[in-house]
């Protein structure tokens, strides 16, 4: 059941929604822009990130787009996937969750820093 | 030919998968071994690629078939207990015959690794991993021996024998039976002397909180070594002293220490668990967090029999209760005659009540932060301006001298009694073996009163007394000075 299999949200399919906030990717796009976004500390290997994708394709918050060329990687053939309405809304209280937490962590003093 | 390999790895995942994606993610192996050139890249991608793999496959095989869940969940009745379908697809023999390869792989991989390194035992692990010595920071102001300083007012450089240290109330106990050398005197033969010269010598190399001066260190322990300045030396505790010695002498540093124990020391402290914390938990409750009196003696004098500096996150509310009940005293007097230490937190919340604004707490183990300083005022709170007298007597250990020490250099309070025991732990605490560790400071922390602290010299009292006649002195004291009002 996709509803529970995103509750809570895994790490991995909250960085997908956040790497498709900007632009539509494909796969290696995806995986490209998450690394980026985390330094490089999360780096999706196909397994993770396709079956990411599916969980989040069934659940509605991302859609497919068809294929098409990606002209900077060659003549090959990619889906690309966008982020839904709802996607856009999880990503967003996903983080607000997460803002939350960091205030309580600022509260009990193990994070320091002014804002949040 | 890494494309192959991964292609043929591919057929471990479902079939449903690899329909949807196995083209894909192929192409995704594709563009990144492209991208990825060089050894160490292509390594990454492989660790990454076999770590994804250790990971997904499994979750793909119990994935949930969105139409089978919904129609499984269409049919269970409220409250009935039902199961679900997870895959309408067996393993494939590909899959199995794949799974099993990869299995005896790893098991011969592992045995082969288990007896090449039973051969062989590297010094470095004889010596306790990274984890203990944060543990022994972190834990508390450990309660070991008050060097024999305390009561014989000998030098603790020149104390024979140490215990082993205590973690804490609950953490581990010695190794009974624990194999080696007997419990009484030890001669060290040349060859074990070279072993624990070279253990400490990488520990200090390693762990000291200034480089330059900890390779120093590591180096002249070598040199005496190999001049045959050890040679003399068979006796363990003297040993242990020598070598202090030698490390002092390139920096004179006094919470480096390399000390012998007699009675063996265990070789792996276990971490310690949940039951060990509830333990913990419930003793404290048992002996009321350790204040063992708290009460209103004539002339409204508040008294306060604390012998331990209990973990803030069990204790807050006995704390808390006990000062409270304090709060209309005219002076107070901290009983520490009998307090072994505990947990700096603790120490700077007490000693939060006694001011009306954040006062700096030296702790020679932590470097110095925001938490360095009291969270004062404490709301509520009266006795930021009372007289305080704190007792001290030579068992008076650590995390106590830590407060006797502070409130004393901030001409906060009169300590009335005997010279503490003189136990700083600045140091993290490394075994070397079974009789030898050393303590090693890993932190700098900020002593804005001089360069000595408490450390093997003890923190001395305003106003000298045997310990038995501290308390009554105290309240003498409080009565004059209540009266000059």
């Amino acid at each position: 059941m996709p509803k529970q299999k995103l509750n809570p949200l895994p790490s991995a399919a909250f960085q997908i929604l956040l790497a498709l906030v900007g632009e539509d990717l494909h796969g290696y796009g995806i995986m490209r822009q998450v690394a980026e976004q985390t330094d490089g500390r999360m780096r999706l290997g196909p397994g993770t990130l396709y079956s990411s994708v599916q969980t989040l394709l069934e659940a509605k918050l991302i859609e497919e787009l068809g294929s098409r060329e990606d002209e900077k990687l060659g003549s090959e053939r990619r889906r690309y996937y966008r982020l839904t309405a709802a996607g856009r809304k999880l990503a967003r209280s996903e983080a607000e969750r997460l803002a939350d937490l960091l205030r309580v962590a600022r509260s009990k003093k193990i994070l320091r820093g002014e804002y949040v | 030919m890494s494309e192959k390999i991964y292609a043929w790895l591919l057929r471990l995942y479902p079939s449903r998968f690899r329909e949807a994606y196995g083209e894909e993610a192929l192409q995704l192996f594709r563009d990144r071994s492209r991208d990825e050139t060089g050894f160490r890249l292509r390594l990454r991608l492989w660790a990454d690629v076999l770590g994804d793999l250790a990971l997904s496959v499994p979750r793909e095989y119990f994935h949930v078939h969105p139409g089978l869940a919904s129609f499984s969940a269409h049919l269970r009745p409220e409250g009935v207990p039902s199961f679900f379908v997870f895959e309408n697809e067996s393993l494939g023999p590909g899959a199995l015959v794949f799974g099993g390869v990869l299995s005896i792989a790893a098991l011969v991989t592992f045995s082969v690794m288990l007896n090449s390194g039973g051969k062989y035992v590297p010094l470095s692990a004889l010596i306790r991993p990274a984890h203990s010595s944060a543990k022994a920071r972190s834990s508390a102001f450990d309660s070991s021996a008050p060097r024999a300083a305390a009561n014989t007012g000998e030098k603790a450089s020149e104390s024979k024998e140490s215990q082993p240290p205590e973690m804490d109330a609950t953490s581990f106990q010695p190794a009974k039976g624990a194999a080696g050398r007997p419990y009484g005197s030890v001669k060290l033969s040349a060859s074990e002397r070279r072993r624990i010269v070279e253990a400490a010598a990488a520990i200090v190399e390693k762990h000291y909180v200034d480089h330059d001066n900890g390779r120093k260190m590591a180096a002249a322990l070598r040199v005496h070594e190999k001049n045959g300045d050890d040679n003399q030396t068979t006796d363990g505790p003297e040993f242990a002293a020598l070598l202090t010695q030698q490390m002092r002498e390139v920096t004179p540093d006094r919470h480096l220490t390399l000390d012998y124990f007699k009675v063996p020391l265990p070789q792996h402290a276990p971490a310690p668990t949940a039951g060990d914390f509830a333990r913990y938990r419930e003793v404290m409750k048992r002996e009321s967090c350790t204040f063992e009196k708290v009460e209103v003696l004539r002339s409204n004098i508040g008294y306060l029999k604390l012998n331990w500096f209990p973990d803030v996150s069990v204790c807050e509310a006995t704390a808390r209760a006990a000062m409270a009940s304090l709060n209309n005293a005219d002076v107070i007097i901290f009983d520490l005659r009998d307090n072994r230490g505990g947990e700096p937190a603790m120490v700077s919340f007490m000693a939060a009540y006694l001011f009306d604004h954040p006062e700096y707490f030296y702790n020679p183990r932590e470097n110095t932060t925001e938490e360095s300083w009291t969270l004062s005022p404490v709301a509520g709170n009266r006795l930021a301006d009372k007289p305080v007298y704190v007792l001290t007597s030579s068992r008076t250990f650590s995390g106590a001298e830590q407060f006797s020490y502070n409130l004393k250099m901030l001409k906060r309070a009169t300590l009335v009694g005997e010279t503490t025991g003189g136990g700083a732990h600045s140091g993290a605490f490394h075994g070397i073996d079974e009789h030898f560790g050393m303590g090693i400071p890993e932190t700098k922390a900020i002593n804005p009163y001089s360069k000595m602290d408490w450390a093997e010299i003890g923190v001395e009292p305003d106003v000298k007394v045997n310990a038995a006649n501290a308390l009554e002195t105290a309240v003498q004291l409080a009565q004059n000075k209540l009266q000059k009002k």
